[in-house]
C-alpha cells in the first residue's frame, strides 16, 4: 500500500473522515491548553469528574429531544455547570474531598446511563459513553469550532492569574485579584467537555485533554512551551487514531485516546532515559 | 515610607468548620514594629497572617489595616506548588504584579529590578532554573526576593526560617533587619526563641488566644509557662 493510500485516500475519498479529522483537530487546538492547565493544578481528577458530570443533564436533553447534539449540549452544560458549582464548595479535606469527587462521577454516570437505557436503546447509551466521531455534522463541527475558539481566547486573556493561581493562590489574593478565576477556570472545563462529549462520549471526552497534556509535561519545558506540546500531540493522536481505526476498522475515539496513551508513555519512558544519561552525555561533552 | 504599615485588630475570631483556630484577638501592631508570633503548633500562628493578609474569612471581628493594598505575605513553602514550571527569574518578577498586573508582561526596567533583588539575596547565578531545581532554601531566598520588589508597607511572613539551611538564615534576617530599618511593619511567626529572645523587639504569645504581646522580654516568658 502505498503513503497516499495509507495516509491521505482515507480522508480526500470518505466526508466523514474529514469531518471528524476538523473536529478532532479543532478539540485538539483547546485540549492543549485546558489539558495543560487542569495537569499545573493538579486537578485531572477534577477534570474526570466534570467529565462524567455531563453525563446526567446530556441525558436529560436526550430524553427531551432524543438524540439531538443542541439538546445534548445544553443538558451537559447545565449539570456540568452544577457538578462544578459543588465541586467548588467542597474546596477542603483532601481525602475526603477525593472520595467525594469519586461519589459524584460514580453517580451521575450511573444515572445518567440509567436515564439514557430508559428510553433509548443500547446504541444511544454506546453513543452517550463513547461519543461518535464519525457521525460528526456541519452544526456539530460548528459548535466544536466555535467552543474551541472562544475557549482558546479566554485562556490567552487570562493566562497570568490561571497560572499564578496554580501555583500560589495565596500571592494572588494579597495582591489584590479578586476576581474568581478558579471557577472561571471550572467553565471552562466544562465547556471543552460539553465540546468533546459528542466526539468522545462521557467516559472518553477527558483522554484527549488529559493524555496528551501529561505526555507533554514530561518533557519539562515551561508552561506555554507544555501547552503547545500538548497541543502537537493531541494533533498527531487523532490523526493516527482516525487512520487507525480506517484501516483496522477499530472505533475512532478508543483508537485516537490509545494513540494518546501511547504518545504519554513513550514521553515517560523518553524523559526518563534523557534524565538517566543527562550525567553521562555531560561527561562527554 | 509613611506610617500606614499599622494593623490594629478587633475582637478577630476564625474558624475552620466548628473548629476555632483563632478566638477573640484585639490589639495593635505599630506602624515599622518588627513583632515575633510564637505559640504551639495549633496555636493560630498561621491563621492570624491569613486574616491580615485577607486570605481566610473572619468569623468575627475587624482586621484594620491601611496597608491592604501594599502588603506582601510569604506563605509557609508547602503552600507553594514546586512542580510548577517557573523560573526563579519569573517568580521573583511577580512582585511586581501591580506594575504590569494580570493581562501583561513584566518589563525589561522590572526585570533588571528583579535581577538586583536577586542578587541581594544571593541568587543571581540562578535567576533561569526552574523552582522545581532549586534547593528549599534558595527557593525562601527568591521568595524574599519578590518580597523585596514588591515593596509594601506590611510584611507578613510565615515560618520564614523554618526547614531552612543554616547559610541561608542569615542572609534572610539580615533583609528582615533592613526592612525594620527602612521603617516597615514586620509580623513573622517563628519557631526558633532564642532568635525571636536575639533580634525580635516585639512578641506575640498565641494558643488561639493572646496569652502575651508586648516587648519581648516580658511577653516571651509566657512561652515558657
Amino acid at each position: 500500500m502505498s503513503l497516499h493510500a495509507l495516509i491521505v485516500e482515507p480522508f480526500q475519498t470518505l466526508a466523514f473522515m474529514r469531518s471528524a479529522l476538523v473536529a478532532c483537530l479543532a478539540l485538539a487546538l483547546m485540549n492543549g491548553a485546558v489539558g495543560t492547565l487542569l495537569v499545573l493544578r493538579r486537578m485531572s481528577l477534577d477534570g474526570e469528574v466534570l467529565g462524567h458530570a455531563v453525563m446526567p443533564g446530556a441525558a436529560v436533553g436526550f430524553l427531551y429531544a432524543g438524540p439531538s447534539p443542541l439538546w445534548l449540549s445544553l443538558g451537559g452544560l447545565a449539570s456540568g455547570l452544577a457538578v462544578a458549582a459543588l465541586a467548588g464548595l467542597v474546596t477542603h479535606g483532601g481525602a475526603r474531598r477525593d472520595a467525594g469527587l469519586v461519589a459524584f462521577y460514580l453517580v451521575a454516570l450511573s444515572l445518567g446511563v440509567a436515564l439514557v437505557a430508559w428510553r433509548g436503546s443500547n446504541v444511544d447509551v454506546m453513543r452517550v459513553l463513547f461519543g461518535t466521531v464519525l457521525a460528526i455534522d456541519q452544526p456539530a463541527l460548528l459548535e466544536i469550532a466555535t467552543v474551541s475558539s472562544v475557549i482558546v481566547l479566554v485562556i490567552a486573556a487570562l493566562y497570568r492569574p490561571l497560572a499564578v493561581g496554580a501555583f500560589d493562590p495565596a500571592f494572588l489574593r494579597t495582591v489584590g485579584v479578586r476576581a474568581p478565576y478558579g471557577a472561571v477556570f471550572s467553565v471552562l472545563v466544562v465547556l471543552a467537555l460539553v465540546a468533546s462529549f459528542q466526539a468522545f462520549g462521557t467516559l472518553l471526552a477527558v483522554g484527549p485533554m488529559l493524555l496528551p497534556a501529561a505526555a507533554a509535561r514530561s518533557w519539562g519545558l515551561g508552561a506555554a512551551g507544555s501547552m503547545v506540546l500538548a497541543t502537537d500531540f493531541g494533533l498527531a493522536a487523532s490523526v493516527t487514531g482516525l487512520l487507525v481505526s480506517y484501516h483496522v476498522n477499530l472505533p475512532s475515539g478508543p483508537a485516537i485516546v490509545l494513540a494518546a496513551g501511547l504518545l504519554f508513555a513513550i514521553s515517560l519512558a523518553a524523559a526518563n532515559l534523557l534524565r538517566r544519561l543527562a550525567p553521562i552525555i555531560g561527561q562527554a561533552v | 515610607m509613611e506610617a500606614d504599615g499599622r494593623v490594629a485588630l478587633h475582637n478577630v475570631t476564625v474558624r475552620y468548620g466548628r473548629r476555632v483556630a483563632l478566638e477573640a484577638l484585639s490589639g495593635e501592631f505599630a506602624a515599622g514594629s518588627l513583632t515575633a508570633v510564637v505559640g504551639a503548633n495549633g496555636a493560630g500562628k498561621s491563621t492570624l497572617l491569613a486574616a491580615i493578609a485577607g486570605v481566610v474569612k473572619l468569623a468575627k471581628g475587624v482586621v484594620d489595616c491601611a496597608a491592604h493594598r501594599r502588603l506582601a505575605y510569604l506563605p509557609q513553602l508547602t503552600a507553594i506548588d514546586r512542580d510548577y514550571p517557573l523560573t526563579v527569574a519569573e517568580l521573583i518578577a511577580l512582585g511586581g504584579w501591580h506594575e504590569f498586573g494580570a493581562f501583561r508582561s513584566p518589563g525589561t526596567a522590572l526585570r533588571a529590578r528583579a535581577a538586583d533583588a536577586a542578587e541581594g539575596v544571593g541568587l543571581a547565578e540562578k535567576l533561569g532554573r526552574p523552582i522545581a531545581e532549586i534547593s528549599v532554601g534558595e527557593l525562601q531566598r527568591a521568595l524574599f526576593a519578590r518580597l523585596v520588589l514588591q515593596d509594601a508597607a506590611l510584611i507578613l511572613l510565615d515560618e520564614p526560617f523554618a526547614a531552612i539551611d543554616a547559610q541561608t538564615v542569615p542572609v534572610l534576617l539580615d533583609q528582615v533587619m533592613r526592612w525594620h530599618r527602612e521603617g516597615r511593619t514586620v509580623i513573622a511567626v517563628m519557631h526558633d526563641l532564642d532568635l525571636v529572645q536575639a533580634r525580635f523587639p516585639a512578641t506575640l504569645v498565641l494558643a488561639r488566644r493572646c496569652l502575651a504581646w508586648g516587648p519581648t522580654e516580658t511577653a516571651l516568658p509566657a512561652m515558657a509557662a
